[in-house]
């Protein structure tokens, strides 16, 4: 295992950080301001220049039926509002929505009549993200968004700010490909969990963490030789068990394609930008696609199918929130893609992000099918 | 019960008949003409700017009316029993699964289904469903897919998204050029625009009749009578069937004849209607005397059209839709329905399958009660498949809403 004593030390930091998904954030870090938010569209970079951290919000564990939602909206809508009704989420300088799906549409909307934390700011990027006057509006919006973050943060949002905010979110990014680089060699659950630490706490704090934790991940990492290998794409996972159990049955995630997971971090290809503003434009229309976003009709299944062959993936679990319409119609083109190629796929529907005694015999009967 | 002594049936509900019979005629005989005529055929939501398109001649199918169509037929719960089965999940928008299943079985569909699509033309302006459903299409029929990008209105349309939609309209010209054989002819497009502005308008002032006490038309007339303008917006045979509905509506609003033989309450529906009960469970309502005098979907397609720069006003027009517009702006919508119509209530269905429309209805319906101290109901359904309808907890909750108005 771990031979450093340091090492040992930031990664539990960092696990504890991933398990605690942003609860007591501001007792942990008292001089931070904290700034919430939802998807991976979510321009980290701004509201680190404008001097407040972002806070990614996710459900808390059980089942919640917050009376301002219907029951067949997703549990991660369902979840987040209950839990700031609940109150969990205190000490927000305000909450982001990026606009993606129409559940995330209408929670932003509701967001301030049903549980007010601070300001709540939306931006509309644009979803044909190759249409002709895209990058612009981009921009446009981007600059909108950064002027009301500098307002709530106290502190505006200039070339220099941006540009720093930006080598240190793409220093996380490259630190979060080295510790996806391992994931062949490390156990499934513990790189998930690594992954969502990045999101809920102070980022120079993680990316320290991580960067101290990742000499001695990479000595701990051996890759095992029967395994199963699996890719596992879907929304917010915002608990492991769907990579323990995986891990448990005796299979190996490979390769992530979930928003909560390495989709986050992922980079586009190709050069970055000298202007900060293009970069930025370009780093959040080019980088993987979720399903919300449209860059003609074969990008996604194009880039899952090759990270599985990439990865040398032998199944894909294609993970479902139940009531999540985007992933749940990617679905179909994604696992005729997949299988055209020789990767099984199992479509797992999940109300949360926990797999129950059903999952369980699912993903063991899939793994023993590979 | 004798529905016919309660419930006023329109004249013009024959002339419709046959407007609409001529029109699904036409498209399903397009093989035949529009080759020879060199006129595409596209399908397309029903939130794209189809000026721009008629403009090109292309004529236009809409998937969306075919949903509906196929839930008053009793097809949907096989044809979404079939897409199902091709993988699209059980929870996706039931207009979209049908719409799918009759694309897989068409033994199943009604007419056989719809005419094949030379090409396809999405707008998110209503939800991001459509772009999905429409990516499945291209990809089934390989056919061309453009996708006009509306930008979600958290406030008011700002200058840059504007832009954005103007620019995309321009790329769609080049590839309607392209795709077409034709070149844009703006005094065209400026003559199609005129002509949605009338019929929009026609539409606007049969609703407005509808503030008479009693009210000449009921929900169901609403709903039945809106399928010339979401496919024959522009065409002059829509415009024509509006004029004779107006008549007929302006002659009973004249005579102080109401659609319900005695109007009770007045109340303001929200959302799409649950078609396979479309007269069953209006029903509920007319038998008690409650009428639905105006609502917030048929009303969607009495936009106006915005005048100047033909783009810039099919950006602003098809951008400022309801549907893609916070829940402050839909509540203040509701609010002055009922002002201006007087509404003693409002009854929001709650349908599963659409969710921008109904994720943010109870904070609405809050906020609506809240300020003008009327009540709403909600009633949990799905407009178009039947499996979600629950018969009996609908029939109680009416009751008990319409004793408390009484
Ligand atoms: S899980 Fe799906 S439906 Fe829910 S917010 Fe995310 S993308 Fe939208
Ligand atoms: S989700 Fe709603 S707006 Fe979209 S196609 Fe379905 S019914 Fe229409």
């Amino acid at each position: 295992m771990l031979d450093s004593g340091d090492a040992k030390g930031f990664l539990e930091l960092l696990l504890e950080e991933s398990a605690l998904k942003g609860a007591r954030a501001k007792e942990r870090c008292p001089q931070c301001q904290f700034f919430g938010y939802f998807c991976s569209y979510w321009p980290e970079e701004l509201v680190l220049a404008a001097g407040m951290e972002p806070l990614r919000l996710m459900p808390g564990p059980g089942s919640a039926t917050p009376a301002d939602l219907p029951s067949y909206t997703c549990s991660l809508a369902r979840g987040t509002l209950a839990g700031a009704l609940r109150g969990e989420y205190p000490d927000l300088a305000g909450v982001g929505f990026a606009h993606t799906c129409d559940t995330m549409q209408c929670l932003a909307g509701i967001w301030p009549d049903s549980a007010a934390q601070g300001r709540t700011l939306m931006i509309v990027p644009p979803v044909t993200l190759q249409a002709p006057g895209a990058a612009d509006y981009y921009r446009a919006e981007l600059k909108e968004l950064a002027q009301a973050l500098g307002r709530i943060g106290g502190q505006s949002i200039g070339t220099a700010e941006l540009g720093q905010a930006l080598e240190l979110c793409n220093h996380i990014r490259r630190l979060a490909a080295e510790l996806d680089e391992l994931r062949p060699a490390l156990p499934s659950q513990l790189v998930s969990a690594l992954l969502r630490a990045g999101q809920v706490m102070p980022r120079r704090e993680y990316a320290a963490a991580l960067e101290s934790a990742l000499p001695a991940l990479k000595a701990a990492s051996s890759e095992p030789q029967f395994r199963q290998r699996v890719l596992v794409s879907g929304a917010v996972l915002e608990g492991d068990s769907v990579f323990r159990l995986v891990e448990e049955l005796g299979g190996r995630v490979v390769a992530d394609d979930t928003c909560t997971g390495y989709r986050h971090y992922a980079q586009p290809p190709g050069a970055a930008c000298s202007d900060p503003w293009d970069e930025l434009v370009r780093r959040y229309s080019e980088m993987p696609l979720c399903p919300c976003r449209h860059r003609g009709l074969e990008e996604r299944p194009a880039y899952l199918a090759e990270l599985a062959r990439r990865r040398t993936a032998q199944g894909a679990i294609l993970v479902i929130r139940k009531y999540c319409d985007p992933q749940a119609w990617d679905a179909v083109p994604v696992s005729q893609q997949l299988k055209s190629m020789g990767v099984r796929t199992l479509v797992l529907e999940l109300d949360g992000a926990e797999a129950g005694g059903r999952e369980r015999t699912r993903i063991q009967a899939f793994l023993e099918s590979l | 019960m004798n529905e016919k002594r309660r419930y006023l049936p329109l004249k013009s509900t024959k002339e419709l008949k046959r407007t609409m019979g001529r029109y699904y005629a036409f498209s399903k005989y397009h093989r035949f003409w529009g080759k020879p005529l060199g006129r595409k055929l596209a399908w397309v939501t029903s939130g794209a700017p189809v000026e721009l398109l008629r403009a090109f001649k292309i004529h236009p199918v809409y998937p969306e009316q075919y949903g509906a169509i196929c839930s008053t037929n009793k097809a949907t719960a096989a044809l979404c029993q079939a897409a199902e089965g091709a993988g699209y999940s059980q929870d996706l928008c039931s207009y979209a699964r049908s719409h799918i299943g009759s694309v897989l079985r068409p033994d199943l569909a009604p007419m056989q289904g719809l005419p094949k699509p030379d090409l396809l033309v999405a707008c998110n302006n209503i939800c991001g469903t459509v772009l999905k459903w429409y990516e499945a299409l291209a990809r089934h029929f390989n056919v061309p897919l453009l996708v006009l990008d509306t930008p979600f209105l958290a406030g008011n349309l700002t200058e840059h998204a504007k832009a954005y939609v103007v620019e995309q309209l321009k790329g769609m010209v080049s590839s309607l050029e392209e795709i077409t054989g034709r070149k844009l002819d703006e005094r065209e497009l400026g003559k199609q625009m005129g002509r949605s502005a009338e019929i929009t308008t026609l539409w606007r002032d049969i609703r407005r009749l509808c503030r008479a006490r009693p009210s000449p038309l009921n929900a169901p007339d609403l709903f039945i009578h809106m399928a010339p303008i979401v496919v024959l917006r522009g065409a002059p045979q829509g415009t024509a069937y509006y004029r004779k509905l107006k008549q007929e509506v302006s002659q009973r609003a004249a005579a102080g004849q109401g659609a319900l033989e005695k109007e009770k309450v007045r109340l303001v529906w929200d959302n799409i209607a649950i078609w396979p009960r479309l007269f069953g469970f209006f029903r509920l309502f007319s038998e008690r005397g409650a009428c639905f005098v105006t609502d917030t979907y048929t009303g969607g397609w009495a936009m106006e059209i915005s005048q100047g720069d033909p783009l810039e006003s099919l950006a602003a027009t098809y951008t400022e839709v309801f549907l893609n517009r916070s829940p402050e702006f839909r509540a203040r919508q509701l609010i002055e329905l009922i002002r201006d119509y007087n509404a003693d209530g409002f009854v929001m269905h709650s349908n599963r399958s659409c969710k921008p429309y109904s994720l943010v209805q109870e904070v609405i319906r809050k906020r609506v009660t809240r300020e003008t101290g009327v009540p709403g109901l909600m009633i949990e359904a799905d407009m178009a498949d039947p499996r979600a309808y629950a018969e009996e907890p609908v029939r109680n909750r009416v009751q008990a809403f319409l004793e408390s108005l009484e």
